[in-house]
């Protein structure tokens, strides 16, 4: 059997007019949540933190949603077809990350809101810290974060929706903006969060279905083992081809880091009702885990096909999905999961459009000490600006998107862990030390991420420039918070400070 | 338990991290020993970090502490077993659930033993120990206060 690469699928779907079927039938899904948000989108409330809130399961799914971009469907798995399960510590520490988050930010962040009615992660440090520079900073990281995740979600989306309808890339690519600016522009957040929980539910659908699927395809996981181990030693070893430090560091990154994903924290905002969060953790892990049973199984199920002869080797580890879904799955799941892939990367790209656009609107003019009158107005025409950049940035250069989509995790962990995390934790901290962790995370990511990029150096196997960013960024948050202790007490708000110990 | 001590047990568990990426700038790259500062450090941050969150005045309440404890115990022991048992992942190695014995214990000890305790102990604990109808009662007065 002959392998099904991503780019070649079009002429493949053509002879499956289901595949068509199931991705048209998610857009017009996806339509009609974003019809009845405009509706409902009257204020700047409305367009950054869908008004008057939401439920915990619709929380609770929208944030795994935008935790999971297309990576987890495409790239996950093509990173556990190349390196074997040592990919799979990226996700291990989804068991604990949800209750982690929960305890560390979730009720500070959402009694934060219900104190100062903060609407964005930079308008909590800067609540905390009474600092608008602080506040104006971590909104910088965030801007130069997210332009290169846009513009790796949106070549993602266009590289699919060009492999199923034969749109070609450039257009793929500006459809697949225009699709997600059409409901985040009119609708906001309400569209956003409740397209979210129907992308959400679709991405859960179709991994659990294609787990079974792999589990079918080599005799289950013990047949899947087997005969992998007959073929290569340390493919399944328990860091597979990484080093144990490398494996280890991304447990590391991707665990800690979860503390600084603004896309997903903002969302506790929302939340109608703070004392529903106490389910937030059981409905976040078992969603996450059901999820990530792709990410794990496909690359596993691929290579375990390779080595049993049934599939000749990858000539890209990216294209293990489409392999699998076209070659062992019906044509009506193969849909469900090309619906899925656009459905992580279009829940992603939505969130960071408007997390965008509210440190544009809010938080950078607030640094500088103004004030926009009609934020729901100066939002929607941020989205739109950045949008646009995001995608000519994906169309024009390959090279570059690659390189800011490589560091944008990273750089929101380097950057809002210390003074986020431990700020709001934490009473000895100050905001000298958290200005100076926040330049830090932006300072130390931006120069190593290019100098490695453009090999000017390397960094040592098992060192990566997120690990390195994000350790450096803590311990010079509490060196330089226990220098300048004796101002600690002074920049701590007495509403900020309950928030803080309740 | 206070969180005094995890606010230093935090930091610590930084420095294990950061001792093992500075040993992997040695010529001739990190020694083998160095995984475990991150084997140790790693859960010790997330663990800690969570006994910091879950503090309140001072305090880490009993259910917070023990389920946080016990997911520290859980991880280092996995990554530790997995550090120290030797290679068998070739032809005819043992499986465990379907993986080879160390792989299992990682991903089934890391990835799936937490989901079994730590977010059911989170809800056990919320009602009394995380967010009371009394604490939002007084955040909500504050906010009023505030305002007023």
């Amino acid at each position: 059997m002959s392998g099904w690469p991503l780019a070649e699928a079009a002429t493949v779907a053509q002879r499956h007019p289901a595949i068509i079927t199931v991705a048209a039938l998610y857009f017009a899904g996806v339509a009609a949540i974003a019809l009845w948000a405009t509706r409902r989108t009257h204020s700047a409330a409305d367009y950054f933190v869908a008004g008057k809130g939401i439920g915990i399961v619709t929380l609770a799914v929208a944030a795994m949603a935008s935790t999971l971009s297309g990576f987890a469907f495409i790239g996950g798995p093509g990173l556990v077809y190349s390196v074997g399960t040592g990919a799979v510590f990226i996700v291990l520490s989804a068991a604990v990350t949800s209750t982690m988050v929960a305890w560390v930010l979730a009720k500070r962040l959402r009694l934060l809101r219900e104190v100062r009615g903060v609407f964005t992660i930079p308008d909590a440090i800067g609540a905390r810290f009474g600092s608008p520079a602080a506040q104006g900073l971590a909104a910088a990281a965030i801007l130069v974060a997210i332009i290169g995740y846009m513009a790796t979600n949106f070549l993602a989306l266009g590289l699919v929706i060009d492999a199923l309808f034969g749109t070609g890339l450039t257009a793929g690519v500006w459809i697949a903006m225009l699709l997600t600016l059409s409901y985040t522009l009119t609708g906001g957040m309400l569209a956003g969060v409740y397209t979210d929980l129907f992308e959400g539910l679709v991405k859960t659908a179709a991994s659990l279905t294609v787990f079974w699927f792999v589990l079918r395809s080599s005799g289950g996981l013990p047949g899947i083992s087997r005969a992998i181990m007959a073929v290569d030693a340390t493919f399944l070893g328990p860091w597979g081809k990484m080093s144990s430090l490398s494996a280890l560091s991304l447990f590391f990154v991707f665990g800690l880091g979860s503390l600084g994903q603004p896309h997903v924290l903002h969302k506790f905002y929302m939340l109608r009702d703070p004392r529903k969060l106490k389910w937030y953790p059981l409905i976040m892990s078992l969603a996450m885990t059901m999820t990530l049973l792709l990410f794990v199984g496909v690359g596993l199920a691929v290579r375990a096909l390779v080595a049993e002869g049934r599939v000749p080797p990858l000539a890209r580890p990216d294209d293990a999905t489409a392999t699998f879904v076209l070659g062992f799955t019906p044509s009506v799941v193969a849909g469900i999961v090309f619906a899925g892939v656009i459905a992580a990367g279009m829940s992603t790209v939505n969130s960071f459009m408007n997390i965008g656009a509210a440190a544009l609107t809010h938080d950078l003019p607030i640094a500088f000490g103004r004030r926009i009158r009609d934020e729901l107005r100066w939002g929607r025409l941020w989205t739109l600006v950045l949008s646009v950049i995001a995608a000519a940035v994906a169309q024009a250069s390959g090279t570059l998107v690659a390189f800011l989509g490589i560091f944008g995790y990273g750089l929101f962990a380097a950057t809002l862990v210390p003074s986020l995390a431990i700020g709001l934790n934490w009473k000895g901290a100050t905001r000298e030390g958290a200005i100076a962790s926040i330049a830090t995370g932006l300072v130390l990511t931006l120069m190593v991420e290019t100098l490695v990029y453009f090999r000017v150096f390397s960094l040592p196997v098992g060192v990566s420039t997120s690990g390195l960013s994000l350790i450096l960024s803590v311990l010079v948050f509490f060196a330089v918070s226990r220098l300048t202790r004796a101002r600690a007490a002074t920049q701590l708000a007495p509403d900020v400070a309950l928030v803080m110990e309740v | 338990m206070s969180t005094r001590f995890a606010l230093s047990a935090f930091v610590a568990s930084c420095l294990c991290i950061a001792g093992a990426y500075a040993l992997a700038f040695l010529p001739g790259g990190a020694p083998p020993w160095a995984s475990w500062g991150i084997a140790l450090g790693a859960p010790g941050a997330l663990a800690t970090i969570m006994l910091l969150g879950a503090s309140r005045g001072g305090r880490i309440p009993a259910t917070a502490a023990v389920a946080i404890v016990l997911t520290f115990v859980v991880l280092t022991l996995a990554f530790g077993i997995a550090l120290l048992l030797p290679a068998a992942e070739g032809a005819g190695g043992p499986l465990l659930l379907g993986l080879p014995l160390r792989t299992a214990i990682v991903i089934y000890g890391v990835g799936i033993t937490p989901l079994f305790f730590l977010p059911a102990a989170y809800a056990a604990a919320f009602d009394a120990e995380t967010l009371t109808e009394a604490d939002l009662e007084r955040v909500r007065r504050a906010a009023a206060e505030r305002v007023a």
